[in-house]
């Protein structure tokens, strides 16, 4: 029917187009624009008389002849032209049609729309350029997605014509305002690439959520925090603290984590100081147990200043009559400082690497027999990997039982040697100080230290202090001040750049730039590197300073120092850094250029921006220096970071290069964009890199393995197995190359990373990124050029594990499930000891171990019985002997090695109880539910992290976990826990782990 | 009867009396008017509804059509000849159900040697194409079909002498016509072929019987030819042969490009 009801040509009809009675020329047209989409083909050859009509002034249905136009022109593909038709059809053109053409022209109609908006935007004068027809289409667009329901269209579309207005009408008109919004964040981080433009979106997000009935103050929170806005965080959490409801005050404690996490300390530090004091001090300040006790300890905190301020004001004697609100206010804010503060989170990490501590020190000593003594590069790689293993965690057992071996750390080894005690105490900010006292430039007095040690303890104390550094700041400027030695000079410039990160302290900032002024090579370098840490992310114009400076001295080192300087200040500035970034890529100086490499990567840190990515392609295939080339490729690995999926496609030629440096490039490139993701893609891109002709090459393939398949068990992926034994067959092997052994020495390190408890993350949950981890890693991959650097990597480690925590801020005990087999996510198992290439003494070890071990474990099985690996079982006996000699630390290891061979026996569930606190690995989150009957119940849906949790049944006794030990020392010195100590340590009594004795290896 | 139906038939007696009296003035007036009623007739083309009288209407619409175009020869409007022709043509190609016109082939033929005067051969062989080869036999197609074979071969002569054995008698116009497009053409070759011609083997040529026709033409048409001595000049059209050059500066650019574009190849 349909044949017979068709024309088979459209010549008839375009012929009468040409009539000249107007009736017909109507009749012709009103006919072709129904058959079209048929004749199109014959159409087109009669464009220019249609055209003609439509331009023709006295025709009186000249849009339709637009429309015929437009449509013709769709068809051929042209869809510019089609465009511009289909405008001058006006109201013909129907939006609601549901036809490909309608469609198509939408879609381009929006583009164009889009597009326009934001170059008007981007040139600053207010549009007007934009035709207001088109304007009309896509605002009909908005309209029907907005009455039609379909939200996230015109969200997406709002957002890229910039129409603001549409924005908040679609979301307050949406049904689900909360999901809408959350929708809205995430694109806007995906996809608007202008820095300005995103936080315009934000701010209107901030302002819709507020006007909510129920706003969500965890993410308004989040949302300031990227505006940058303390005042209102602080007014927030002052809402929520002043509130009658408790939970109210859990949020605020939750809140004030999440920020924590985002490590911005700048902000923390401004929101802590907007939060108003309470109007009167309660006779009580806190009772104790509160962390109070231990901030007041820590030293000058400001939390501890705000304290005793309020304490002086309750001594005025105006005798308070304690209002019991402001009493509970005052308790609250007490609380919220300390979490602010970041001590919370950073002594809970501790004790928690501290207690779950898994690190394997038969590696370690496999390695250390294997390396040659004589070797010192290898021979500090292995302390490296020791200070990495051990990082944060507190355990300095390997370094204590080899001190003799230790000690053939000479200079610059010897200050890497003592720099490692910082990384392993890491967060130990109440004791840092005294734990490196014995190597810390004695004023004048005792100054027999050797320079390296010296400088060595002032990075350390940097590296404990990093992004924390209040308290130590001003003991590092005066040591950086008090000596000419331009070792020391250097490890104080470290420390004080770490200590003060982002801190853009002025008077900080002239104290290193005099050192700079010294134009001592050693120095100098490490002050360019310490002003940039300093001035992280501020885009001030210090960086011209710099740079200046970089062009007039002669030293390389300092260039590079002042290079790289530079690039962390314009840190997450995106196109406000393009200026200077275009400066440096164009300088005659190949180390400048290097130095613009990194500023592009840090610029555009997880932006995924196409042009910073296009100009990094360009320098890593045309640049004439190698250095350039190595760093361009390595930068996609920062710009790419929060979409790791891309980076093995992006840089998968570049890993073929015939250029080694490219290569290497690549290999960290992948390395640092999918660290701790064990993506599959990434493995076998770094894989045949590992047996590269070139040494280096292998060297940072690696490590960049080793930082992908950080904490992926070899259930989930069994490359994991394969490489660790490629590593041991590395390490093991005599004719291997020195550069490549130091890389599977360093690999392995990372690989068992902060006692097997920690992954490299860069963005926290909240998709914020983690600065203090971005720069780490940043400043971590210059240990090409100068090793020290390699414990940077130490920053950005960040503890796998769900922290419960009750108002108290105290880790109640309370059981979790992770619905997934525990093989997946367990910690590896502990290397069996080598059967071929033992030495005489590692057997009797064992055997007079073993059955020690034996009789204790089959003590625990009753209690395991129920709950078969409870991890608030397993670090009991680590906790009663902290400190521990020899004899019981073997015991520890070998427990280790035993538990898990019971286990196997058994067949494997297929879930798993876990215990707050638990490690929780990344990809193990998915998998974590909360008991129906469970007494706590977070305040937010979150799998790992910190959590506060609510109580349900509050008049119940809480038993504590994890905690209590060290909690309970500090409570009661000398008891049970401490009694077991060895002398020496019974005299530092702290609510810490013990801090281990002072040791010294230099003879 | 539709009262429409009824007023266009009268109208159509009217311009069909017009046109037998040769009042062509009248006869354009009246088919516009004709063709602007028929455009509300549905059962037309393109639409074709169904209706009762369907086939009455599109009887009655290709009747005018095809008045409409014997009305464009007789007053020699090849525009409007082109114009009603495809408006007439799908009533020939999609109309089933309606008696085949006896005027569809003379139509179809004239149509065909329009195209060969406008020297459109492509359309000509597309259109061709499109008839069921019943219809080549038909003399009237058959005469077109011959007149574009002796054009190819270059048998002008035969060309010329076919007007005396046109088929249809409205097509002596396009023989007239068309005898100019054969000295076109002859014009346009002899310009490649020779530098100068006398004016006497110019005249045999063209075709022309007199000098006087052929000066005529010349000035006409071919306002660059020359005569001088006798002799007609064609060189003039020939001066416009430039050599091309080689685009030497962007070759060089864009193998230096390649160069470093291989270099890059990492």
């Amino acid at each position: 029917m349909a044949a017979a009801t068709m024309v088979s040509s459209a010549g008839g009809l375009l012929a009468m187009l040409n009539e000249t009675h107007p009736a017909l020329k109507l009749h012709a047209l009103s006919n072709l624009n129904a058959f079209v989409d048929y004749f199109w083909p014959e159409i087109s050859t009669s464009v220019p008389i249609i055209e003609s009509l439509y331009e023709d002034e006295e025709f009186d249905q000249r849009p339709l002849a637009a429309l015929l136009v437009s449509k013709v022109f769709y068809y051929l593909g042209e869809l510019n032209d089609s465009l511009s038709y289909a405008l001058g059809a006006g109201h013909l053109f129907d939006v609601s049609e549901d036809s490909d053409y309608v469609h198509t022209l939408l879609a381009k109609a929006i583009d164009e729309y889009a597009s326009l908006n934001t170059k008007a935007a981007e040139a600053h004068n207010e549009s007007a350029t934009v035709d207001p027809r088109l304007e009309a289409i896509v605002e009909r667009m908005l309209d029907k997605c907005i009455v039609d329901g379909k939200y996230q269209q015109a969200i997406g579309m709002a957002i890229e014509c910039r129409r603001l207005d549409k924005l908040e009408e679609a979301i307050t008109r949406s049904d689900n305002a909360h999901a809408t919004i959350s929708y809205c964040i995430d694109i806007s981080h995906s996809f608007v690439n202008r820095r300005e433009y995103r936080r315009e979106v934000l701010q209107l997000l901030v302002k819709v959520y507020q006007q909510l009935p129920s706003p969500d103050y965890l993410s308004i929170c989040q949302r300031l925090m990227f505006l940058d806005e303390p005042d209102g965080v602080a007014s927030i959490l002052e809402k929520l603290l002043r509130s009658e409801n408790k939970e109210d005050a859990l949020l605020a404690f939750q809140i004030a984590f999440d920020l924590v996490e985002n490590e911005h300390q700048a902000f923390l530090l401004s929101v802590r100081n907007g939060l108003p004091s309470p109007k009167s001090q309660p006779s009580e300040p806190v009772h104790s147990g509160s962390p109070e006790p231990g901030s007041v300890q820590s030293g000058n905190t400001t939390t501890t200043e705000d304290v005793q301020m309020t304490n002086g004001s309750q001594v005025d004697g105006n005798a308070p009559s304690p209002d019991p609100r402001e009493a509970i206010y005052a308790e609250r804010i007490t609380k919220i400082r300390g979490i602010l503060s970041g001590e919370n989170s950073i002594q809970l990490t501790l004790q928690f690497l501290y207690s779950h501590n898994k690190s394997d020190l038969l590696v370690l000593k496999t390695i250390k027999q294997s390396v040659e003594m004589r070797n010192s590069v290898c021979h500090s790689a292995t302390i490296y990997t020791n200070a990495i293993m051990h990082a944060g965690t507190t355990v300095d057992t390997f370094l204590r039982e080899n001190l003799d071996w230790l000690s053939r750390a000479t200079n610059w080894a010897k200050f890497s040697a003592t720099a490692g005690l910082g990384v392993i105490h890491r967060g130990h900010l109440k004791q840092g100080r005294s734990l490196m006292a014995p190597y810390l430039p004695q004023g004048g007095a005792g100054g027999g230290g050797s320079p390296y040690s010296e400088g060595g303890a002032l990075y350390a104390l940097g590296l404990i202090h990093a992004n924390h550094g209040e308290g130590i700041k001003q003991f590092l400027r005066d040591s950086l001040r008090s000596t000419n030695v331009e070792v020391i000079q250097h490890g104080a410039c470290l420390g004080l750049g770490l200590a003060s990160l982002g801190t853009a302290d002025n008077d900080v900032f002239d104290d290193i730039k005099n050192v700079l002024y010294t134009d001592s090579a050693v120095a100098g370098e490490a002050a360019g590197i310490s002003m940039g840490l300093l001035m992280v992310g501020t885009a001030s114009e210090k960086a011209g300073e710099m740079l200046a400076y970089a062009h007039e001295t002669q030293h390389e080192k300092i260039i590079r120092g002042l290079a790289l300087g530079i690039a962390l200040t314009v840190y997450g500035r995106e196109e406000e850094a393009d200026t200077l970034i275009e400066q440096m890529t164009r300088d005659q100086d190949p180390i400048l250029r290097y130095g613009g490499m990194y500023a592009l990567a840090l610029a555009y840190q997880g932006t995924g921006n196409n042009k910073a990515i296009r100009q990094l392609l360009h320098f890593a295939v045309s640049d004439v220096s190698d250095d350039v080339r190595r760093t361009a490729v390595l930068a996609l690995g920062f710009v790419l970071y929060a979409d790791p999926e891309q980076t093995p496609r992006i840089v998968s030629l570049l890993s073929e290069s015939y250029n080694p440096h490219v290569r290497y490039g690549a290999a960290l490139a992948v390395g640092i964009s999918c660290a701790g993701t064990g993506l599959s893609e990434a493995i076998s891109l770094l894989e045949p890199l590992t047996s590269d002709v070139v040494d280096f090459v292998r060297q940072g393939a690696l490590i960049a393995m080793a930082m992908v398949m950080i904490q992926i068990s070899e259930a989930s992926d069994s490359r994991v197995g394969a490489f660790r034994r490629q590593l041991e067959k590395i390490i093991l092997d005599k004719h291997e190359d020195t550069m490549s052994k130091m890389g599977a020495i360093l690999a392995s390190g990372i690989l068992d990373a902060g006692g097997r408890n920690v992954t490299i993350k860069l963005l926290s949950k909240t998709k914020h990124d983690k600065i203090t981890a971005v720069v780490g890693l940043a400043v971590f991959s210059q240990f090409w050029y100068w090793y020290p650097l390699i414990y940077f990597i130490s920053l950005s480690f960040s503890p796998t594990a769900f922290i419960g925590l009750n108002y108290d801020l105290k880790v109640p005990s309370f059981e979790f499930l992770s619905h997934a087999k525990p093989s997946l996510f367990e910690y590896p198992k502990p290397t069996t000891v080598p059967t071929a290439t033992s030495t005489a003494k590692l057997p009797t070890a064992v055997l007079s171990t073993s059955a020690r071990a034996k009789a204790r474990a089959s003590k625990k099985e009753l209690e395991k019985a129920n709950a078969p690996k409870t991890s608030g079982a397993e670090p009991s006996p680590a906790v009663t002997s902290p400190g521990k000699g020899k004899s019981s630390d073997k015991d520890g290891d070998s427990m280790q090695v035993d538990i898990p061979a019971e286990k196997k026996a058994e067949p494997e569930p297929s879930f798993e109880i876990l215990t707050n606190p638990a490690r929780v690995v990344p990809a193990q989150e998915k998998y974590i539910k909360f008991l129906e009957e469970s007494r706590y119940v977070p305040v937010k849906s979150a799998q790992s992290g910190f959590v506060l949790l609510k109580d349900l049944r509050p008049n119940e006794p809480e038993v504590l976990s994890l905690t209590d030990a060290p909690s309970s020392a500090a409570s009661n010195p000398g008891g049970s826990a401490t009694g077991q100590q060895s002398s020496a340590a019974a005299m530092a009594v702290d609510e810490e782990p013990a801090p281990p004795q002072p040791f010294e290896f230099t003879p | 009867m539709d009262p429409k139906f009824t007023e266009v038939s009268q109208i159509f007696q009217l311009f069909k009396a017009a046109f037998v009296r040769k009042d062509f003035d009248t006869c354009i007036k009246l088919l516009s008017q004709l063709k602007v009623m028929l455009t509300e007739f549905k059962s037309l083309p393109p639409l074709f509804e169904e209706m009762p009288n369907a086939i009455q209407e599109r009887t009655l619409a290709r009747d005018i059509y095809e008045h409409a175009v014997f009305l464009s020869v007789k007053i020699e409007d090849q525009d409007a000849l082109e114009r009603d022709f495809f408006q007439l043509k799908p009533y020939y190609t999609d109309t089933y159900g309606l008696q085949p016109s006896s005027q569809e082939h003379p139509i179809l033929g004239l149509n065909l040697l329009r195209l060969l005067v406008q020297n459109r051969i492509a359309e000509f062989h597309t259109e061709l194409e499109l008839l069921p080869s019943s219809a080549l036999e038909n003399p009237c197609i058959k005469h077109a079909i011959e007149l574009e074979q002796s054009f190819m071969e270059g048998a002008y002569n035969r060309v010329l002498s076919a007007r005396q054995t046109v088929p249809h008698e409205i097509y002596v116009y396009f023989m007239d016509l068309l005898a100019k497009t054969v000295r076109d053409e002859i014009a346009g070759c002899s310009e490649k072929a020779y530098d100068s011609l006398s004016i006497n083997d110019a005249r045999q040529m063209l075709l022309f019987s007199s000098d006087l026709d052929l000066v005529k033409y010349i000035e006409e048409e071919h306002p660059e030819w020359e005569i001088r001595k006798g002799f007609v000049f064609f060189q003039r059209a020939k001066e416009s042969a430039p050599c091309k050059e080689i685009p030497s500066l962007q070759l060089i650019n864009q193998t230096l490009s390649y160069a470093r574009e291989l270099e890059r190849i990492v």
